[in-house]
């Protein structure tokens, strides 16, 4: 099957000590992929590798048939990987609407020149933007928000601009760091919601790294689970949940 | 304001910022009421306006502590001279290279950033930059005329000479109201969004598809080529370029044009530009005094209104409140 | 051989001026991680308030240092706590712009009450010179150097040998640490800061031993200040030494070799460049902030 994201053999090192060694596994479109393990096993990493954020030093990253290990983190959101941040990545003093905006950058299609001159074709792409992020924060209900300073948001409110913020473009593959952390139930039920009506109508293919164990096995097709920078198990969830492999990697060693 | 996007179509955020033109419209008639020194301070002011704009760009929305805006405004004012001087260019013929030269030299500022060099660091390389460029401007003599300086021609705008202050305001307001109205598109436009969203977080910016090194050189190259605009409107102005004119004290009250002012506001730049341009003057026989109270105003500016004065006006009317600026 | 000779002993003469001022601004950097923009004027000033001293109030040398001395400690340690310390938690540009602004207002201190003209400060010694060999040695020279010397070695045993050393060395290892066992860190940065400002006064004082004084020599101590930090590694304090010594070595050499234009713009080279190509110097710490 014509993968979405292939990981070959990824290695990544800092200094001596290989975070994430020899990892292979693949995400296909529409799909809902969770890497889970312990602290320290490198999924953090592994999920910065693939965003560009953090080198790789042996192995192949492909996405949509190409290579993409080594290019630049911008270079990666162009081709269509989106990601959220675990420490959220919201343009503090910007509003929800402008967030979402700044997540429309690439399809802007102002240019620099064109705006200086006031060219109108410039200024309907600025506009036409505008229209499409307050559709978009009305399809995830908060279309309420626009006007709100992000930081004057709540926790959960914050985390579904950002996520609105990383689909605006309507990327292929989107990367979700730790979404859940910090919400209280009932928000992090709409948040599995709103992904699994990301992937199965939208068919973005969807790679998230959560320390919530329920909320993978819920809302995930297949879970990844490293320990010590090595795949222990690529599976269901509930052949996960049954893994003996997996339950020492979370019981037994570090 | 939270409004509901139920609010109909096209401009809904848009506070109208249409009225600010009222502001040039009522300046028209200045020169018949003012005396030619009255007159030349609000030149002064003007020539002013897009350096703190430039500056603003660079330092207030973009967040890098950049301190080579006097060395933009030395390179415009210094390229026109030298255009109008060693090649006899008329000014207005001069004012695109001074304009692009400023762009030229913010790219070059820009490098350091590129990098990675940040806060303090950049901020001590680009001063060594502003005062190697002054290092030239004195030692360039066959070009620069040296620590005399060049005395210019006077400025003209196609043939029609401004030898008056009254002349050199309307080319003046002319150029400002050009530099204030691209700056605006370009601040409102993605990229202005971009140059914020690289100043709070520049790793989430570039995962948005944002090119971060290419911004930040677009931002410093669009505040260079802006500042030297300033710098040719100085030229114009005074007539006259010495080195010293171009010193770290001229760094400190442009960095006071843009806090006084307003840190990230187009409003504040403005605002800043005026003030700033004001309070010498009145202290133009006294020069201990003038640093003195610059200095204590700086400081008091910092630590009870850090976000300048344009915050004031933002809660006075939204209409003053600037894209991305908090106050 | 001579010419060499010569301008090494000169080039260290001035060297040893740059390292005093390089380690007074890092005393105030290394407490705070704030660099201080003011710290030239701070410099500029130490000299005038000397000049203040042995002139208008007619004291003997070191009694007028002493206090100059003394003076500058508490501007600085006064400006750390309250200017700098209610402004920490704010953005950088802040702490930079106001640093900057306090040397700003101190310029125009030193214009109103002295004025344009430029003065020297009076040589407490005979102005001889000696000839060890073919190379000549200005009295001046051996007391810039020898003074620096002294101070050094009054650092280095202070900072190494007493308590008070250990407790300094403490808190620039680990802030926190320092808090938990009972250290008062922010008066600590006072103190550091008012350290800093009595060390640049005395640099301020020898330099106006051989300079004539302007209230504007502060942007020129600052430059070669940063210069000399830059490429000695920022937070090192032995760092800012060899970075003063070779910066005044550099100026030398180069601008006889090369061209009298490095004696000028050496400073501006070395900072630029250093930045650009190994920011953290010879000896730094922390390697530039990267995003």
């Amino acid at each position: 099957m014509e993968g979405l994201l292939e990981l070959s053999d990824v290695t990544v090192r800092f200094g001596g000590l290989t975070a994430v060694d020899a990892v292979s596994f693949g995400v296909a479109p529409g799909e809902i992929c969770a890497l889970i393990g312990p602290n320290g096993a490198g999924k953090t990493t592994l999920f910065n590798a693939i965003a560009g954020n953090a080198l790789v030093d042996a192995g192949r990253i492909v996405f949509q048939g190409a290579e993409i290990q080594g290019l630049t983190p911008h270079e990666i959101a162009v081709r269509g990987i989106r990601r959220t941040f675990q420490n959220g990545g919201l343009f503090g003093h910007l509003t929800a609407l402008e967030n979402i905006l700044a997540g429309l950058h690439t399809q802007i299609a102002s240019n620099f020149c064109g705006l200086l001159l006031g060219m109108g074709r410039s200024a309907r792409a600025e506009a036409a933007a505008t229209a499409r992020a307050l559709e978009l924060l009305a399809l995830m209900d908060i279309a309420h928000l626009c006007d709100h300073p992000s930081d004057a948001l709540s926790g959960g409110q914050q985390r579904m601009v950002e996520i609105v913020r990383a689909v605006a473009t309507n990327p292929p593959l989107l990367l979700l760091d730790e979404p859940a952390v910090g919400l209280a139930p009932p928000v992090r039920d709409r948040l599995c919601t709103i992904i699994r009506r990301l992937a199965k109508e939208t068919g973005i293919g969807i790679l998230l790294v959560e320390h919530a164990i329920e909320l993978v096995m819920s809302v995930s097709d297949r879970v990844i689970v490293l320990n010590n920078g090595s795949k222990v198990t690529d599976a269901p969830p509930e052949a996960v949940r049954a893994d003996k492999d997996v339950l020492e990697a979370y019981l037994g060693r570090s | 304001m939270p409004r509901s996007a139920s609010d109909g179509g096209a401009p809904r955020r848009r506070r109208n910022r249409h009225v600010f033109w009222i502001v040039p419209l009522l300046l028209l008639p200045l020169p018949l009421l003012l005396d030619p020194y009255q007159q030349y301070v609000v030149n002064l002011a003007l020539v002013y306006v897009p350096v703190g704009i430039g500056f603003n760009v660079i330092v207030g929305n973009l967040g890098l502590l950049a301190f080579s805006n006097v060395a933009f405004f030395g390179i415009g004012a210094y390229s026109a001279g030298i255009l109008m001087v060693r090649l006899g260019l008329p000014w207005w013929v001069a004012l695109v290279p001074a304009a692009l030269s400023g762009g030229v030299a913010g790219c070059a500022a820009s490098i350091p950033a590129l990098r990675g060099v940040r806060m303090f660091y950049l901020a001590i390389m680009t001063l060594a930059f502003g005062e190697l460029m002054r290092w030239v401007y004195i030692r360039w003599e066959p070009v620069t005329g040296g620590s005399m300086g060049m005395a210019l021609p006077t400025a003209d705008l196609f043939g029609w000479a401004l030898d008056s202050e009254a002349r050199k305001f309307y080319v003046f307001l002319g150029l400002v109201l050009a530099t204030i109205v691209a700056t605006d598109r370009i601040l409102s436009s993605r990229f202005g969004r971009a140059f914020v969203a690289i100043k709070s977080d520049e790793l989430a910016a570039a995962a948005m598809g944002v090119p971060t090194n290419r911004y930040i050189t677009l931002g410093f190259a669009w505040g260079g080529c802006v500042v030297g605009i300033g710098g040719a409107m100085y030229a114009a102005l005074i007539g006259h370029l010495t080195p010293i004119a171009f010193d770290l004290t001229e760094l400190i009250l442009q960095f006071a044009i843009i806090m006084v002012g307003g840190l990230g506001s187009l409003v504040g730049s403005v605002l800043g530009a005026v003030v700033i341009t004001a309070a010498p003057e009145l202290f133009r026989d006294l020069p201990g005094f003038q640093e003195l109270l610059f200095g204590v105003l700086i400081i008091l500016v910092i630590l009870f209104l850090p976000r300048g004065l344009a915050s004031l006006l933002a809660r006075l009317h939204p209409v003053f409140q600037d894209r991305y600026y908090r106050g | 051989m001579m010419i060499l000779s010569q301008l090494v002993i000169s080039g260290i003469a001035t060297g040893m001026l740059y390292a005093l001022i390089a380690l007074s601004m890092t005393v105030g950097y290394r407490a705070t991680t704030v660099v201080n923009f003011g710290h030239g004027d701070m410099v500029m000033m130490g000299a005038y308030v000397m000049l203040f001293f042995t002139v208008s109030a007619g004291m003997p040398f070191l009694a007028a240092l002493a206090l100059a001395a003394a003076t500058l400690f508490l501007f600085g340690f006064m400006m750390q706590r309250g200017l700098m310390e209610p402004i920490i938690k704010g953005p950088h540009l802040s702490l930079a712009i106001m640093a900057l602004a306090v040397g700003y207002a101190l310029r125009g201190v030193a214009r109103i009450e002295w004025g344009n003209e430029t003065l020297m400060l009076a040589r407490p010694y005979a102005q001889d010179a000696f000839m060890v060999g073919a190379v000549v040695i200005t009295m001046d020279d051996l007391v810039i150097s020898g003074s620096v010397l002294l101070l050094l070695l009054a650092l280095f045993v202070i900072f190494n040998l007493t308590p008070i050393g250990k407790v300094i060395q403490a808190v620039f290892q680990t802030q926190r640490g320092a808090q938990l066992v009972g250290i008062n860190v922010p008066a600590f940065h006072c103190a550091m800061w008012g350290g800093g400002a009595t060390l640049g006064a005395t640099g301020g004082v020898l330099l106006a031993l051989i300079v004539p004084l302007t209230p504007d020599m502060g942007v020129w101590t600052l430059v070669r200040g940063f210069a000399a930090m830059t490429l000695g590694g920022f937070g090192s304090l032995h760092g800012a030494v060899i970075g003063g010594l070779l910066l005044g070595l550099m100026e030398k050499l180069l601008g006889f070799y090369a061209s009298t234009v490095f004696i000028d713009i050496s400073a501006y080279l070395v900072t630029i460049l250093v930045l650009l190509i190994r920011p953290q110097g010879l000896f730094g710490r922390h390697a530039t902030l990267r995003v």
